[in-house]
């Protein structure tokens, strides 16, 4: 099931508490957690670096065979682990927190006899500070603890056997038969004393979490097809919500290659101004008030530090800061540089402003109010657009060659002052630059009507006066950049199926980013491409590309950022939150067609 | 010598002894959280008790400026110095017998050295100069008592 001692990403799940990310892997092993945020080093890091990285290991010392799903409704997994001799299940939460004095952060594992006897070995190989820092294990009160500076992680456990091994490491074995069960709790602190539970608490917590989790996802109101990968994904990307700020990270993990043993690495932890108006959309689609608006304010809040500007991602504190280094990690099956921090913070990507136009169209139109201080704050957005529209950008995939025109960041900078020109009409921006705003957006378009189309191709194309595609020129269509139902828009869809399509799978461009090496397709352009299908009215067909899509989620229905088409094997960071707003959307968008 | 300049240096003294050892957290240096181990006494509400654990330290902080005072009028003496001695063996006394002898025995969320599989939720206990909680606790302990101790110390004869 690994190779080189690394599980495909396909095979993880992952488990969280609105604050941490765990990722289990279908063999037992927790290969990544980062505490005690999402965006904090990791404690455990094996998906990077299976020799130094830590993991918290958990399968039966037989061969066995594996059944994975989610507890229905939650963020809670239950594995079911079946050997010659019987079956045991273990149910694995990030608790959330209850009433009384809980732990810190808390990662419970139950297992539960099934049938026969089955006898199970558990390893734990605490690494704090990416493996980087160095890890003391103790015991306090007869527990063992492993700390490291302000963080420390004390391992209790009830009808299993434990010891203090070697290496810095715990662990131990358990042996259960058919109703009998055991119980492993990581109390993990940072910053304060650990707290020790009884078992009978961390049950209750276990059991809390799981009604929370199910009481969360009943809320949601969508009753459309695909419900069961609609909700998933939902759940999904509650897992990447910082709970505490609102803000969305883009994925759990970091560095997880799009080419395996390539240099397409990057950390996903922070929230991308990119990504806002498909968060919104999702978030209003699927009846979360709540996170809408926590995430709104969150990203006005974020980005009044760079106003009138905005840099391509914030951290999930709401910082602008965010360096990019390398650490010394082996990285997944050799894939380095292992990075943290992200250089694509500071890039010019002229087209968030017309996300961020557009989600605050999105967040008026459901009925919440903007106040003056944001409103004055958006139309500074659309006077800094009629500045710097003309200036070649990094586009939305943050290529790292030389700036260009590319076609879809000016057509989102067009959408930025349609979007405004709407908000100022409806009274709720200031409107002195109106005309302005006016003018320079029918330049914008007149600058892509003529130089972003090739006659060729009958497509819009990559960037000005270039003859490359790119799939992120359907967000035009979703956008509502002109007619979707023109020629133009029908000829770039089938140029993109065509060109950068390989089955239900879809490429993010041609041509050069500056990057070595190849990478696969773009999950989310796939499901990007089902919109546009919809939206332009083939609907039919957008829905079999659907089902196709659906279909290649693994076995608890999570994406990566994208899929190795030959293969179907996942490549980059996971779970991808973009990829699943991609699918919510889709969904929404097919199911409100349909309806029409 | 005034009791009013040692209520002034205990408020100034706790105001830094607080910030100090806030700043050792985030310096990644100790896991010691005075407020929540004092908090936790008198409540298992989180929120509740770090707000609360403030105002008892900030209160625990007054009550031994006016301890300092009185043996700095007992002995006829104070000053800057003195009082860093004086921090110095209060930080000393505070990782040793208050909070890794006293502290657990009254705490009831604080385990001891004699408690075993826990059948309620149990605070870490602290160890000797709260070592537990970090290599570093003492050396951040320490340094944030003597300041405290330097401050009332000072602000006393100042006072006077």
């Amino acid at each position: 099931m690994r190779t080189g001692g690394y599980a495909a990403i396909r095979d993880y799940a992952a488990i969280g508490d609105g604050r941490a990310v765990a990722l289990v892997a279908a063999d037992g092993a927790i290969d990544w957690l980062c505490t005690p945020d999402l965006d904090s080093p990791s404690v455990f890091a094996a998906l990077l670096d299976a020799d130094r990285g830590g993991s918290f290991e958990l399968c039966p010392t037989e061969p066995f065979r594996v059944e994975r799903r989610y507890l229905p409704g939650t963020n809670i997994l239950e594995t079911t682990f079946h050997t010659d001799g019987g079956a045991v299940r273990v149910v694995d939460a990030m608790t959330l927190a209850g009433p009384g004095l809980s732990p810190f952060r808390e990662l419970a594992r139950r297992i539960e006899g099934l049938a026969g006897h089955v006898s199970l070995r558990w390893h734990i190989e605490p690494r704090f500070g990416y493996a980087g820092a160095t890890t003391r294990i103790e015991r306090r009160l007869g527990i063992p603890v492993a700390s490291s500076g302000a963080s420390a992680l004390a391992v209790q456990c009830w009808n299993a056997d434990e010891s203090v091994a070697g290496q810095g490491a715990i662990g131990g074995s358990i042996d259960l038969s058919a109703g009998e069960s055991a119980l492993i709790a990581l109390s993990i602190a940072h910053q304060e004393p650990l707290v020790f539970s009884s078992r009978e608490q961390v049950e209750e917590r276990i059991e809390a979490s799981a009604r929370a989790w199910a009481e969360w996802s009943s809320g949601r109101n969508y009753d459309g097809p695909w419900a069961d990968a609609v909700i998933r994904s939902a759940l999904a990307l509650k897992l990447l919500v910082h709970a505490p700020s609102g803000a969305v990270a883009a994925a759990a993990t970091t560095s997880l290659p799009e080419d395996v043993g390539g240099e397409r690495n990057w950390d996903y932890r922070f929230c991308w101004v990119r990504d806002s108006a498909f968060t919104l959309g999702a978030f209003l689609g699927l009846g979360c008030a709540a996170d809408a608006r926590a995430y709104f304010w969150w990203l006005m809040q974020a980005s009044q530090l760079t106003h009138p500007r905005l840099h391509v991602l914030y951290r999930l504190d709401g910082g602008a800061r965010a360096p990019e280094r390398t650490l010394p990690l082996s990285g997944y099956r050799d894939s380095r540089p292992v990075r943290i921090g992200n250089g694509a913070a500071t890039q010019l990507q002229l087209d968030t402003y017309g996300e961020l136009l557009q989600t605050a169209w999105l967040y008026a139109g459901s009925g919440q109010r903007i106040d003056d201080d944001i409103a004055r704050r958006l139309a500074e957005m659309a006077d800094l657009v009629c500045r710097i529209w003309r200036d070649p950008d990094a586009g939305i995939w943050e290529v790292r060659s030389e700036p260009r025109h590319f076609t879809q960041s000016k057509m989102m900078c067009w959408v930025a002052l349609d979007r405004a020109l709407d908000l100022a009409r409806r009274g709720l921006i200031p409107d002195r630059h109106a005309q302005r705003w006016a003018r320079e957006a029918q330049s914008i378009q007149e600058f892509v009507e003529t130089r972003c189309f090739s006659g060729q191709k009958r497509s819009y194309t990559r960037a000005a006066e270039s003859e490359e595609l790119d799939a992120s020129l359907l967000l035009g269509v979703l956008l509502s950049y002109g007619d979707p139902g023109s020629d133009r828009w029908a000829g770039t869809i089938e140029a993109v199926r065509r060109e950068l399509g390989n089955g239900p799978l879809v490429r993010r461009y041609t041509g050069d980013d500056g990057l070595a090496g190849p990478e696969g397709a773009f999950l989310t352009c796939s499901f990007w491409l089902a919109e546009a299908l919809a939206r332009s009215g083939r609907v039919e067909y957008a829905a079999r590309l659907m089902d196709q899509l659906v279909a290649l989620g693994n076995d608890v229905g999570l994406y990566a950022e994208e899929i190795e088409p030959a293969s179907g094997a996942f490549l980059g960071n996971f779970p991808q939150g973009l990829s699943h707003l991609a699918l919510i959307n889709a969904a929404l968008a097919i199911a409100e067609a349909t309806r029409q | 010598m005034s009791i009013w300049g040692a209520i002034a240096g205990g408020f100034a003294g706790t105001l830094v002894l607080t910030t100090a050892l806030r700043a050792g957290n985030e310096l990644n240096l100790t896991r010691m959280d005075l407020p929540f181990l004092l908090g936790t006494a008198f409540t298992s509400d989180r929120t509740r008790a770090k707000a609360l654990g403030y105002v008892l330290h900030f209160l625990v902080g007054l009550g031994f400026a006016l301890v300092y005072y009185a043996v700095f009028l007992a002995i006829g003496s104070s000053g800057w110095w003195l009082g860093a001695i004086f921090g110095l063996v209060h930080g000393l006394f505070s990782g040793t017998a208050l909070v890794d002898t006293l502290l657990p025995l009254i705490h009831p969320r604080m385990g001891t050295r004699s408690t075993a599989a826990p059948s309620v939720a149990l605070l870490e206990p602290p160890g000797f100069l709260m070592r537990n909680y970090g290599a570093q606790t003492p050396l951040v302990s320490l340094a944030a008592h003597i300041a405290y101790g330097t401050l009332v110390g000072g602000f006393v004869s100042l006072a006077g």
